[in-house]
């Protein structure tokens, strides 16, 4: 592509041959029917002679990640088939060499740091002045299980059958048996490595089927080896079985614990098959699904007290192998993961692969979202593999947890939220085939509607199945999606008016003109306020806002959340209003459908004091921030390259083309933050108040029922989440507190003896709620 | 990080000048070597070459007067980005450098400040960047200037570390023209 590249091509070429003292070879003979060949390197050299060095020459397409992506051969660093003087291409680990169990025993605890470092990363541009962090979580199968010398041997040359698995063949390529029975360990680390290799294809498949951000979440890449797909998983248990067994055979060899040791690890790899086997089939029992989750975490105990017993054999591990891969990437480190860091890596996977079957007991729908909201908040976030689990049991073949049609779901939620007892929603309306009976047009109606609303709804969960950077950046576009739902919705809500028997309601005063009731649309906006919302407030999870915007942003999010309130407050007042006209009708209600309208207005009271809670919060960081910027004690950087109205731009670019809410322009945001007209006093007393009342009604959720409060499956994290709430209400009101006194001794606010300081997200009591701590300057 | 001690005074003021083509022999062994000094995977020529040979004009290096040899540099390009409706021109700073002992005198800055002008001039809409979540240093020169962090980039690095991307808005944007939110990915698809 580069004419330096072509130089270097012509000139290096013949250097390196002469290096070898040899002529180039001879141009290949191409004879064929049909094909004329010509011999262009002659002018081919000469064309490139025309060019200087550095010259690019290049198409259009050549993209930035083309030229990332290119290594320069015979460079050690890039070149991963380079060779130093003197060394072999191959590694000189001889692995029909006798192991003892021990060493068996220490290869199968390095090859456990491996599994559980598996994920992602590549190559972007990147800033150079970059410091080199410790070993994450997460790297390619070529860093990791792939740099293992019996795991190459076992796949190379390709096992076609069980009896070709094997590190240990003859010349034909079957298993060597003479060899075996030499070296019976051998057998059971062989057996392991089976085990974990048909793991590793479940886990990678799994993966893949699902929706999950290859190389930033997860690196599926094989290189072209075979992770013992076509072999069948009861030969493999059996090789783990026959493997268990030879633990309590040859007791001459192996030491009783050495061979306990290997016994749990062999089990480890037969139950991590199960967990994988079971949660691929439909319609299992939560109770089994959680089985070999818990079984597991029992192993992982009894594994981690044997991990000293091992010998460790760093020798059986080589970064050479990545030669034979099908890569052009360079050679890359082997990612050492220390015994510590996999144990609490593991003890996380198999509590999180048991609490995540938890999903599966449907209650309804709102319950449903906190789970997932819930769960997917944990911190650490559960590794990607749970997460495409969780993925799978929600959407396995259109099917929402194994069970329920989608249409159950979203009927559900609309039953709980918007409409409740809904004519609309009733599904007897779909046997009526007479054109003319109203049940007719809104069954048809409504079907349009889900079909337009569903993919939506359902993207919601997908969501926040992703990583936290991933869904925040999801949701920014998801909002424009649910601007037009709600639109398509408003036009579904006018058509079925007529039909629904709904009288209209002044709002939002008694003496304003009488309203629809909206229910479809009403529930699209909800839905695009939370996820509005949930925008802001991952921005503070994720530290995108710089210090001096917080103030702001709080603002942002006080006006979003006070915005879904009176949206909440709407929908109420339509759903207690038809209630109290059948009472007043005196209508019967069957218990059923009362329980219905009691679990919609429980909902709503519920989602309004959670919008409260927030607008209050939100409103007292707010003032405190504000108060902060007015003291000089936080000091806005002097940014000479761009002005507040552009940044303000930036800021809202994901919130621009939404409509309703309509962004606040500049000014209004300005001054709703600045409150230029309020003294910094009285800026304290507000956020005082405000986090009087968030702190009450914090109290009052936390006691509430799961049923009250719409967490079934996630209670005890959702009363974790709102007493973390309640902690950081209670440490805003002691920075407010702090500066308060501090104003009092020197009322011009000049020189105030603090500095503000900042916790780490995962430092503070909830990450969305970025309190600051006042410290005294030394 | 740095273990070689830094100059508590420049020893003079550095020389700034504007990369091209021809500089190439001279100065892009240096520029690889100061660049790649920080990293665990070089890049290959071609990335610099896609770079200089393209945008050798947005490539601005700091310059000992005494030697003349390299002691800062940074490598941009400026390009139309498509997935914004209408397109936008957006720089991009790729790389940026500073010998070790020439840093914390505001070398980076100016070489950034000159990169900004420079796209300015040439009417850039935005510039971009990403930095990894931990390079605070690089993060409050960017936000000194106005950068502001738009999103984070979960594992953007080879290391495994997040990445924010930090963004210099310089032309209003007009909302009702945007159709997507310059937030490249696209929607999540439901498999």
């Amino acid at each position: 592509m580069e004419s330096q590249g072509l130089h270097n091509v012509s000139q290096d070429g013949y250097n390196s041959y002469q290096l070898y003292d040899s002529e180039p070879p001879p141009p290949p003979q191409i004879s064929s029917q049909g094909i004329i060949a010509f011999d262009i390197t002659q002018r081919f050299l000469n064309a490139a002679k025309t060019l200087e060095p550095g010259t690019l020459v290049k198409d259009g397409y050549f993209s930035l990640m083309e030229s990332v992506g290119s290594i320069e051969i015979m460079d050690p660093k890039m070149d991963s088939g380079c060779l130093a003087p003197g060394e072999s291409l191959d590694e000189d680990y001889d692995v029909t060499k006798p192991l003892t169990a021990d060493q068996a025993l220490g290869i199968i605890d390095q090859l456990l740091c491996h599994e559980v470092s598996r994920g992602p990363a590549i190559v972007r541009c990147e800033e150079p002045n970059k410091k080199q962090m410790a070993w994450h979580l997460g790297y390619p199968l070529s860093q990791t299980l792939f740099t293992n010398v019996y795991i190459e041997a076992l796949l190379m040359p390709f096992p076609q059958t069980i009896n070709e698995a094997h590190f240990l063949r003859n010349g034909e390529g079957a298993v060597d048996y003479d060899a075996m029975n030499k070296n019976p360990v051998a057998s059971i680390l062989r057996a392991y490595c089976l085990g974990l290799l048909k793991s590793c294809h479940f886990v990678n498949e799994r993966i893949k089927s699902e929706h999950y951000y290859e190389e930033e979440d997860f690196v599926t890449n094989t290189y072209h080896r075979s992770l013992l797909d076509h072999i069948n998983l009861q030969d493999i248990r059996d090789a783990l079985s026959n493997a268990s067994l030879l633990t309590y055979k040859r007791r001459d060899l192996i030491p009783q614990d050495i061979a306990e040791a290997l016994g749990y690890r062999l089990e480890l790899r037969e139950e991590f098959l199960r967990a994988i086997e079971l949660a691929a089939e439909n319609g299992q029992q939560p109770a089994a699904l959680e089985a070999p989750w818990d079984h597991m975490e029992m192993l992982w105990e009894a594994i981690n007290k044997s991990h000293s017993l091992g010998t460790p054999v760093p020798e059986a591990f080589s970064t050479k192998i990545q030669r034979k891969l099908a890569s052009t990437m360079p050679p890359r480190p082997i990612v050492q993961l220390s015994f510590e860091e996999a144990n609490s890596h593991f003890k996380r996977l198999f509590l999180d692969g048991k609490e995540v079957v938890k999903v599966l007991d449907f209650k309804d729908s709102q319950s449903l979202l906190n789970f997932v909201l819930l769960f997917q908040a944990k911190k650490p976030q559960p590794l990607v593999y749970i997460r495409t689990l969780l993925q799978s049991y929600l959407f396995r073949d259109m099917v929402i947890l194994g069970t329920l049609s989608i249409r159950h779901v979203l009927d559900n939620d609309l039953s709980i939220v918007t409409m409740p007892c809904s004519r609309l929603l009733d599904p007897a309306n779909d046997e009526i085939e007479l054109p003319s009976d109203p049940r007719f047009t809104m069954a048809q109606q409504m079907e349009l509607f889900r079909q337009r609303a569903a993919q939506s709804y359902l993207d919601i969960f997908r969501a926040f199945c992703q990583n936290r950077c991933r869904i925040r950046r999801t949701l920014c576009h998801s909002i424009q999606d649910w601007e037009t739902v709600q639109v398509d919705a408003e036009e579904i809500d006018q058509q079925l008016q007529p039909y629904t028997q709904e009288v209209p309601v002044s709002w939002p005063r008694a003496n304003s003109p009488p309203a629809q009731r909206l229910p479809l649309s009403s529930w699209a906006y909800l839905y695009k306020l939370r996820l509005m919302e949930w925008i802001v407030q991952l921005g503070f999870e994720l530290d995108i806002y710089a210090p001096d915007e917080l103030a702001g942003m709080y603002w942002y999010l006080s006006h979003l959340a006070r915005t879904r309130a009176q949206h909440i407050e709407r929908i109420k007042t339509f759903t207690i209003q038809i209630v109290a006209d059948l009472e007043r009708r005196s209508v019967t209600v069957s218990p059923e459908d009362q329980d219905k309208y009691d679990m919609s207005i429980c909902y709503l009271h519920m989602a309004l004091l959670d919008a409260t809670v927030t607008r209050e919060l939100a409103d007292a960081l707010s003032c405190l921030y504000t108060a902060l910027l007015r003291l000089d004690l936080i000091v806005p950087p002097p940014r000479p390259c761009s002005t507040d109205e552009l940044r303000y731009d930036i800021r809202m670019k994901p919130f621009a083309p939404i409509g309703l809410p309509e962004l606040p322009s500049f000014e209004t945001f300005t001054q709703a933050t600045q409150q230029a007209d309020v003294p910094t006093t009285k800026l304290l007393d507000i956020a005082d108040e405000a986090v009087a009342n968030a702190k009450k009604i914090l109290e009052v959720l936390k006691k509430r029922e799961p049923d009250a409060v719409f967490t079934h499956g996630s209670h005890d994290r959702w009363v974790a989440a709102t007493a973390n709430g309640q902690r950081s209400a209670i440490a805003t009101g002691l920075a407010v507190m702090v500066l308060r006194k501090a104003l009092k001794g020197a009322p011009d606010g000049k020189n105030l003896p603090f500095k503000v300081e900042f916790k780490a997200p995962d430092k503070r009591y909830h990450e969305f709620w970025n309190v600051p701590s006042l410290v005294p300057k030394k | 990080m740095e273990k070689t001690s830094r100059l508590t005074q420049l020893p003079a003021e550095l020389r700034y000048i504007q990369y091209e083509h021809g500089l190439e022999e001279q100065y892009l062994p240096a520029i690889r070597a100061l660049i790649s000094k920080d990293l665990s995977e070089p890049y290959s020529i071609y990335v610099y070459r896609y770079f200089l040979y393209q945008w050798g004009h947005l490539c601005f290096m700091a310059l000992d007067p005494a030697d003349s040899s390299l002691k800062g540099v940074i490598v941009c390009k400026l390009e139309t980005h498509a997935s914004h409706s209408p397109a936008t021109l957006r720089g991009y700073i790729a790389m940026l450098a500073v010998s070790a002992a020439y840093r914390g005198h505001g070398v980076a800055t100016s070489l950034v400040k000159r990169a900004i002008d420079a796209m300015a001039q040439r009417n850039a809409d935005e510039i971009v960047l990403e930095t990894e979540e931990s390079n605070i240093p690089a993060m409050r020169l960017y936000e000194r200037l106005g950068f502001l962090r738009s999103k984070k980039l979960h594992r953007y690095y080879l290391n495994g570390s997040s990445a924010y991307r930090l963004v210099l808005v310089l032309k209003p944007f007009d909302p009702d023209a945007a159709a997507d939110l310059a937030l490249d990915s696209p929607p999540i698809a439901a498999a």
